[in-house]
């Protein structure tokens, strides 16, 4: 709020300065800004406010986001369940602009094709899809022991992943997935390795809504069902560095042995590229 | 009727039948020990189009201890003795096949012994002409039987894994199963998901396997010769993979992953599933002993990949492999005194066999990629899988002469052999 009194004033002190150096006394005014927020500025600037009629829809453009005020896109990013995403400075002004616009874009898109998926499970399959992604409070039962809140839950699975979609495209996850790479017959992990995997492990502190798959696999060399074995134990390597910080809950491990291999041939390229750990997050 | 000319027909095998999926190259074929002749069956009535004789001289060949050749013209009755010694024959077999209605026959079958000029062995069978070819392997380890004294394993099944990449990506799965030549072969399973580890039990009334089907490695049974669902093993934590069926056929041993430790363990269907190993050493693919007494395993235990040994009464493990730094997948040969397993030379991975009382090992092939050996139910051959040209084809090699036989599709890969007990 009161950056819009700043800059308002600052609109007038300006068009009130007219035969002073413009220039000037902008640059200082223009310092006290945070410099991130330059092309907000421009926009605010302008002295254009325009209300956006809501789509009931859900479906924003980024076009249409970009020219909205801060404070209509925190409106918004709350009603979609993005709270969780909204960084605010001690003033309470928003600090992660770009982020909060592709998000909202990304959870209408999802919202479309989720909500189909969900409105044509059982009450009993939404329930194991509620359970599986932590949201096992919500869940409401009737005397019977039947869903009684089927619409709220829908909602509920909705707002999760929205969130999740948006917190693994912020942190930057190629569809929300990452491969650690292991030497020949290796399980062990390296400090290289720890230092990624301790990113992985902040991530998703900072995220509780998401959940990860760990698939380890094996290069084709040797027995099949060793490979299996040796798969699960990259993947648990890679476990044991997370469950330090207490994430074990929310981790899955698989193994593929050497059943997945990302590249086909008997040679040194395609054995490095599957002996492999990847990180599936959802 | 008098023979006056024969042709000998050559021992190359190109599988022309549309019903066999599986092609059948033999690669090296050194002097076979036993010479015979086995002449095309005389036919009367409505023929089946199924060549009896032809079945049996090619499983005859295939055990690399016969060289089976064929006549021109029918034996009935009438042998020249004194021909078939001047050609080194040392024994005869003719037959006839007789219809008796529209769909049964009787299959007649003499073996004589050209030295003595005396019969062997004659045998009238009742058959239902679906049944010619399982006729024709039962007859073929008769044969076997009479003239080398040993069981042939001729009536047997194979199983196996089928893989080919679909056009549009990913890739089929089939688990298929097949006479022991690799004709007839019949898909039980079919997933877009890996399979793997098929096991027949004793009684080949079971066959136990991997499926990812459900994302990750689980066991399931199925009955191939009954149409029921595939049961499921209760679901495990980790990875549940490499069943093999106890000799009894009521339990399996397989290997779990309970927190994270591989172990192998004995489940019985109906109680949880016992351990038999707790090394927290990675323990698997595990092989039962044809009395059930043992077991065989891979262990890393020591930090190199080796082959154990357990006696299940005593509960003592012991170090059955002691050349080489990997070694792995072994299984008992019918006889129990021997193991058939993987074990790794310089870069390449080896069909082997261990001599378990002297320890001796030898490597029995040059390849590159060997895996998943089984003996035949005679331990007379070993079936694996191996490389040819980077795609996956079975091979079987006989331990009498070294002889080899590739099976391998038109399209796309197989693997994981499994060879089953006799059929009868």
């Amino acid at each position: 709020m009161s950056k819009k009194i700043l800059l308002l004033s600052s609109v007038i002190f300006l068009s009130s300065c007219a035969t002073t150096n413009i220039s000037e006394l902008g640059d200082k005014f223009l310092d006290l800004i945070n410099p991130s927020d330059d092309a907000t500025e421009v926009a605010m600037l302008s002295g254009e406010e325009t209300l956006v009629a809501m789509d009931e829809a859900g479906g924003f453009t980024i076009d249409e986001l970009e020219e909205l005020s801060n404070d209509e896109l925190i409106a918004i990013a709350r009603e979609k369940g993005l709270e969780d995403l909204i960084l605010l400075d001690e003033d309470g002004n928003l600090l992660n602009r770009d982020q909060i616009i592709n998000a909202i874009v990304e959870s209408a898109a999802l919202l479309e094709s989720k909500s189909e998926e969900l409105e044509s499970m059982s009450d009993d399959e939404l329930i194991e899809v509620a359970v599986a992604k932590g949201l096992s409070e919500e869940i409401v039962l009737d005397a019977d022991g039947n869903l009684a809140n089927r619409d709220e839950l829908v909602e509920a699975i909705i707002e999760n992943a929205a969130v999740t979609e948006a917190a693994i495209s912020e942190f930057g996850n190629n569809a929300g997935s990452f491969t650690l790479y292991f030497g020949y017959d290796d399980t062990e992990i390296d400090e290289v390795a720890t230092r990624i995997i301790i990113q992985h492990a902040n991530f998703m502190q900072e995220n509780p809504s998401v959940n990860l798959r760990l698939e380890g696999h094996a290069d084709e060399r040797g027995t099949r069902e060793y490979n299996l074995a040796l798969g699960e134990n990259r993947a648990l390597s890679v476990k044991e560095v997370l469950g330090l910080y207490n994430l074990d809950d929310r981790i899955i491990v698989v193994s593929y042995g050497e059943e997945q291999p990302i590249l086909t041939g008997s040679n040194e390229e395609a054995w490095e590229k599957n002996r492999r750990v990847e990180f599936s997050y959802y | 009727m008098k023979i006056i000319k024969f042709l000998i027909s050559f021992s190359i095998f190109i599988s022309l039948s549309a019903n066999a999926l599986l092609e059948v190259n033999i690669i090296k074929s050194k002097e076979a020990a036993f010479p015979i002749v086995i002449a095309p069956f005389e036919i009367v009535g409505d023929s089946n189009n199924v060549d009896i004789s032809k079945i049996i001289r090619d499983n005859l060949n295939r055990s690399g201890q016969f060289n089976a050749l064929s006549t021109e013209a029918l034996i009935t009755n009438q042998i020249d003795f004194s021909f078939w010694k001047e050609h080194k024959k040392d024994a005869v077999v003719f037959g006839k096949i007789e219809q008796v209605s529209s769909k049964v026959y009787n299959v007649y079958i003499y073996i004589y012994d050209v030295f003595s000029e005396k019969s062997l062995y004659q045998k009238k069978i009742r058959v239902h002409n679906s049944g010619f070819r399982r006729i024709a392997h039962f007859l073929s380890d008769k044969i076997y039987y009479v003239l080398l004294g040993q069981k042939g394993s001729f009536d047997t099944r194979l199983s196996y894994v089928t893989v080919i990449e679909n056009k549009n990506g990913g890739r089929t799965y089939k688990l298929q199963i097949s006479d022991s030549d690799g004709y007839n072969p019949q898909t039980v399973v079919r997933s877009s998901n890996p399979i793997l580890s098929p096991a027949w039990s004793k009684d080949q009334k079971k066959l136990a396997y991997v499926s990812f089907k459900n994302n990750r490695s689980e066991v399931f049974v199925m009955t191939p010769f009954l149409k029921t669902i595939p049961i499921k093993l209760p679901k495990f934590d980790g990875i549940a993979s490499s069943p093999t069926w106890h000799p009894d056929g009521k339990s399996i041993a397989l290997t779990l992953s309970k927190s994270g430790n591989k172990d192998i363990y004995l489940y019985d269907f109906e109680s949880k599933p016992i351990p038999l190993t707790t090394n927290i050493a990675i323990d698997t693919e595990a092989s039962f002993s044809p009395d059930g007494s043992k077991i065989a395993f891979t262990s890393n235990r020591t930090g190199q990949v080796q082959v154990y040994i357990k006696n299940l009464k005593s509960g003592k493990i012991s170090r059955a492999t002691f050349e080489g730094r990997y070694n792995a997948k072994p299984v008992f040969s019918p006889d129990g005194k021997d193991l058939a397993l993987i074990h790794r030379v310089g870069k390449d991975y080896r069909l082997a066999l261990l001599d378990i009382a002297s320890r001796d090992l030898t490597v029995m092939t040059q390849n590159k990629s060997d895996e998943s050996p089984y003996f035949s139910p005679n331990g007379g051959m070993i079936i694996y899988s191996t490389n040819r040209d980077n795609k996956g084809i079975l091979s079987i090699i006989s331990l009498h002469n070294n002889q080899t036989v590739e099976l391998m599709q038109k399209e796309g890969e197989v693997r994981e052999p499994s060879w089953s007990n006799y059929s009868n």
